[in-house]
Order: C-alpha cells, then sequence, then structure tokens
C-alpha cells in the first residue's frame, strides 16, 4: 500500500504522535484539562469513522448519533444484567453498529444530498424516541449509569483520567488506520468514482450499491464502538445525550467538515478546534445570558466555514503556499 | 451463421406517456463497427443507456454471447463484456487521469495490478504522457481519450460510443476515427453514435437508423443515406 507520505509528513506525524503521548503529564490527572482532550480525541475518532462516509463517499449522515447510543446503550446493558466486560460489550456494540448501518442503508443509499441526509437524520431520531421511550430497557429519559467497579483494565474503568486518554488516542488512531486502509484500497478508489460520477461508475463496472453499503457497515460499527468508549468514560448517559442531532451527529459531521471532510488529518484538527471553543464558550458566557454561548461558539463556526469551506487543511496548504512564492498555488 | 456478439429483440422504453423505443431490433456481429444515428431525440442515447442497463426496457431481450441482460444492473453488464462512454463525457474531474482509467480495471483487478492495465489502457489510446494530470485540466480531445481508456481498461468485448468526436475539430477526429479502427483491428466491437455524417459513413461498414424510436433503415452507408425514409427523417417530408 502506497500512501504517498513525503519523509516530512512522516517526520511531522511521527513528532506529533510522541507529543499526543507525552500530553498528558503537562496537565492535572484528575483535571479538567485533561478530560477536554479525552472528548476531542473520541469525537476524532468519531468524526474520523464518519468521515468514511461523508468524507469518502460523500454522503452526508446527519444519523450516525444511532449508531454511538446502540454502542453505548449496548456494552452497559451488557454489563448491568449480564456482568459482561466492557471489552466484550465493544465487540456487541460493533456488530449492531454495523447491522444497524447495513438495515438504514439498504432503504437510503439510493438517495443522494440532502435526502440522504435527511432520511439519516430521521433515523437518529427515531432512535432517540425510542431510547426514551422503551424505558425498561434503557431506563428512559432519567439515563443510565455505568456500574462502578474496581479500577481495572478487564472492566474498563481506570482511577486515572490519564488512561482513558491514552486510550482515546489508541482509539482514534485505529479509527484512522481503517480510514486510511479503505481509502487506498479497491473500496476506496470506488468510492471515488461513486463520489464524482455514480452512474459512469456502475458503468465501468462498480457496484455502487454494495460499496456504499461497505462504506457504512464499517463506518457504522466503529462508531458504535466508540459508543461504548463514552459510556465507560462518562459512567451516566440517557437518549438525548447519546442519540442527540446536535450533541452527536451534527457535531460529528461539522468537525470533520471543519477540519477537512475526506482527508485523515481533517477529523483531528476539527476536534481540537471545536470541542475546546465549545467548553470555553460555555465557561465565559454561560453564566451571563441563556444561550449566548451557544450564540458565540455558532458565529465561530460559520466565520471559519465562510474563510474556508474546505476544512482547516486546505486553509493550511493555502497559508503554507503564501509563505512560499512559487510553490502551488 | 455464428451467433451474433449483440441480439437486441424488441426492445421498447416508455418515459410516461412517451415511448422513447419502440420495439427496437438489432444485430451486431462480432469485430463490426456498426453506426447508430438519427435525428435528436430519435432514441439513440435512450438505447445505449438501456443496453448497458441504466435504464430497464419495458419489453424485450437483450443478449450479450447469447446471455439475457435485461434486470441486470450496469455494473454485471460491465462484467458480461459490455460498456458505453457517455455522450457529455462523465470523467472523475477530481481525479488523476491514471485514477479515472484504473477504476474499470477494479472490476477485475487488484489497485496494483489495475494500475498498470491503465497505463497500458493510456498507451493504447496515446495518451501515456497526461497520466498524472488532472481530469479537470484536460483539453476536450484528451477527455475523448481518457473516456475510451478507462472504457477499455474494463477489458470490454463490446463498447458503445456515445458521441464521443462532438467535441473535436476535423484534424483530431481523424485521429480519433484511425484509433477506432485500429482498436477494432484487434478484436474489440464498436457500436458508434455520432452526428458528424462524413465520420460515421468512413468509419461503418453498417448503420442502423433510428427515427422516434424506432429502426427504420438498417444497411451500409451507401444504402441507407438513398433510403427514402432516412433522408425524409432526417430532411422533413417534402424533401423526400
Amino acid at each position: 500500500m502506497k500512501l504517498g507520505l513525503s519523509k516530512r509528513q512522516v517526520a511531522l506525524i511521527a513528532l506529533a504522535l510522541a507529543v499526543a503521548i507525552v500530553l498528558p503529564f503537562a496537565f492535572d490527572a484528575r483535571g479538567y484539562t485533561i478530560r477536554i482532550l479525552c472528548l476531542g480525541l473520541l469525537f476524532a475518532a468519531m468524526a474520523q469513522a464518519w468521515n468514511i462516509v461523508g468524507g469518502l463517499a460523500n454522503q452526508m449522515s446527519l444519523g450516525h448519533a444511532a449508531f454511538f447510543g446502540i454502542g453505548a446503550y449496548t456494552s452497559t446493558l451488557l454489563l448491568i444484567h449480564f456482568g459482561i466486560s466492557p471489552w466484550l460489550g465493544l465487540i456487541a456494540s460493533g456488530v449492531l453498529g454495523g447491522v444497524a448501518a447495513f438495515a438504514i442503508s439498504l432503504p437510503t443509499m439510493r438517495l443522494r444530498g440532502h435526502y440522504f441526509a435527511l432520511a439519516t437524520l430521521a433515523f437518529g431520531e427515531v432512535m432517540r424516541v425510542i431510547g426514551n421511550s422503551w424505558s425498561d430497557l434503557t431506563g428512559g429519559p432519567v439515563g443510565i449509569s455505568v456500574p462502578f467497579a474496581k479500577p481495572s483494565f478487564v472492566m474498563f474503568q481506570f482511577a486515572d483520567t490519564r488512561t482513558y486518554y491514552w486510550l482515546m488516542l489508541a482509539a482514534f488512531i485505529v479509527v484512522t488506520a481503517v480510514f486510511v486502509a479503505i481509502k487506498h484500497s479497491r473500496t476506496g478508489y470506488r468510492l471515488q468514482a461513486i463520489k464524482e460520477n455514480a452512474d459512469a461508475a456502475e458503468v465501468i463496472g462498480v457496484d455502487t450499491t454494495r460499496t456504499k453499503i461497505i462504506a457504512a457497515i464499517v463506518s457504522g460499527a466503529l462508531t458504535a464502538c466508540l459508543g461504548t468508549f463514552y459510556a465507560q468514560f462518562q459512567y451516566f448517559f440517557d437518549p438525548d445525550t447519546v442519540f442527540g442531532v446536535a450533541s452527536v451527529s451534527i457535531r460529528v459531521a461539522m468537525i470533520a467538515i471543519v477540519g477537512g471532510i475526506g482527508t485523515a488529518a481533517g477529523p483531528l484538527l476539527g476536534a481540537l478546534f471545536v470541542i475546546p471553543l465549545e467548553e470555553a464558550a460555555n465557561q465565559v458566557f454561560s453564566a451571563q445570558v441563556a444561550g449566548l454561548a451557544q450564540l458565540v461558539f455558532g458565529t465561530l463556526l460559520i466565520i471559519v466555514i465562510l474563510v474556508e469551506p474546505r476544512g482547516f487543511i486546505v486553509l493550511w496548504q493555502r497559508l503554507v503556499a503564501r509563505r512560499k512564492p512559487g510553490g502551488p498555488s | 451463421m455464428t451467433t451474433p456478439l449483440l441480439e437486441i429483440e424488441g426492445i421498447s422504453k416508455r418515459f410516461g406517456g412517451l415511448a422513447a423505443l419502440s420495439d427496437v431490433t438489432a444485430h451486431v456481429a462480432r469485430g463490426e463497427i456498426v453506426g447508430l444515428i438519427g435525428p435528436n431525440g430519435a432514441g439513440k442515447t435512450t438505447l445505449f443507456s438501456a443496453l448497458v442497463g441504466l435504464h430497464r426496457p419495458n419489453a424485450g431481450t437483450i443478449r450479450l454471447n447469447g446471455k439475457n441482460l435485461v434486470g441486470l444492473k450496469p455494473h454485471k453488464v460491465a462484467a458480461a463484456g459490455m460498456v458505453k462512454t457517455f455522450q457529455n463525457i462523465a470523467l472523475f474531474l477530481d481525479s488523476t487521469v491514471l485514477d479515472n482509467v484504473l477504476i474499470g480495471g477494479l472490476m477485475r483487478h487488484s489497485v496494483e495490478d489495475a494500475r498498470e492495465l491503465a497505463r497500458r489502457c493510456l498507451d493504447r489510446v496515446g495518451i501515456g504522457a497526461i497520466a498524472d494530470k488532472f481530469a479537470h485540466n484536460l483539453s476536450f480531445p484528451e477527455r475523448a481519450r481518457v473516456e475510451v481508456a478507462r472504457a477499455l481498461c474494463t477489458e470490454p468485448q463490446i463498447l458503445l460510443l456515445d458521441e464521443a468526436m462532438a467535441a473535436l475539430n476535423p484534424v483530431e477526429m481523424d485521429e480519433f476515427l484511425k484509433l477506432l479502427r485500429d482498436l477494432r483491428g484487434e478484436g474489440l466491437t464498436l457500436v458508434v453514435v455520432e452526428h458528424h455524417m462524413r465520420a460515421i459513413m468512413s468509419l461503418c461498414e453498417r448503420i442502423i437508423v433510428l427515427n422516434f424510436g424506432q429502426v427504420i433503415a438498417t444497411g451500409t452507408p451507401q444504402q441507407v443515406s438513398r433510403d427514402p425514409d432516412v433522408v425524409r427523417a432526417y430532411l422533413g417530408r417534402s424533401a423526400a
């Protein structure tokens, strides 16, 4: 597999990885910053999983909360009722997430553009309503708690937030590796062709339906696994959080778009911008007027999208090109 | 006589109340170059779309090597050995020429093998030098050749060309006609939709004429150009 990375890029990635690994030592292990970093990495991983469908196939899913919530509830319910380790629950989550993605793909994959976005949005909302209504299973709107256990790897519970941080980092790396592997595989080339002209791709032998379903299953399964990570990290969640349109579906899509849709680095850049910005806006403005934090946050996002709709990656490339006269424009 | 490579029997296609194709029957033998002509709206592109599975006909059968293709999706038709190029040229504009072409090879090969095959196809149509250019930067003659190379990369038995020469000047067209004759010489069967009469008359030994979705004449270029129905279709009733 040729990734086409220059020596400079490889060095840059290695450096970023080294910094990412030692970064937690710079912060209070029980503090607030490290938790924001954990959430940032988790959302980077989710945006990367979304990127497989949204970026490679250009299918703008606004329903990824469905898979995320399925993952969070699956492992948590298995843990509560059967005492099954969340790591095994994670596998069950992935399987169920993949099955759900397959099921929703069958009717929606023929849809393009806005229609696909609306159909997936509806699917996520249906899952949220089911989560709220089926109280016997989910505990309903009051939410559900992950039972505390003695901190151990087997039970996916840790006293030190830094351990979560490294797990989130590993999750992001794994999802990114899957994204990159798909992008450079036959499926990746086919997705690129479908994105640009589905009819032309089909006529020269691309099974467009099958290819899109494969992408959806991988994306849904990974997102569900990350739902388990979220449950184990937060210990408490409710349907409106894990199945939420704003809290998950739109946020995940937005992170990938703001960072650079279809690129491997985009979701990380997007998450490291969006998640801390959201937190900062909350801290500074929440005490003053209700909703002001969201207003400021939204305004900043609009500015970013107006400046460079193709995301930070392209913005960065433009700045580099400007610094080097004669370079590629 | 051996069975024809492509047998079209009684194909009809309606869009709502409009009969785009009515009971079209035609045959293409292996190794032929057949021209498909007709006035605007005659149903040429619709027939191509039906042949490759983009439109499902309301009636009739399409056989390739005796195998019925009706109801198959386009990628299955491609796997069976028939592909078409697009009238308006439908390249993957944000990809390189090489990546455009190698998609066709993925049906039967790994990415690496498809890339090698794609290079050979680009050399075959005479544009190996522009493999790394992005498709949106190409001239019209180059685009037309990339479409052909991409189709060739699927290793077809029969290639349907839908006005591939539309944007070419006379010199470029002659070069393109030479390419098509060479491909035919290598065993490829071609069906060509074209508006340029000079091109189609010099290229094809047999021509099928469509008008209002029906076959009105079949024969050599000389025969169809003298056929009163064909003359009337092109020039209007009073000319006949």
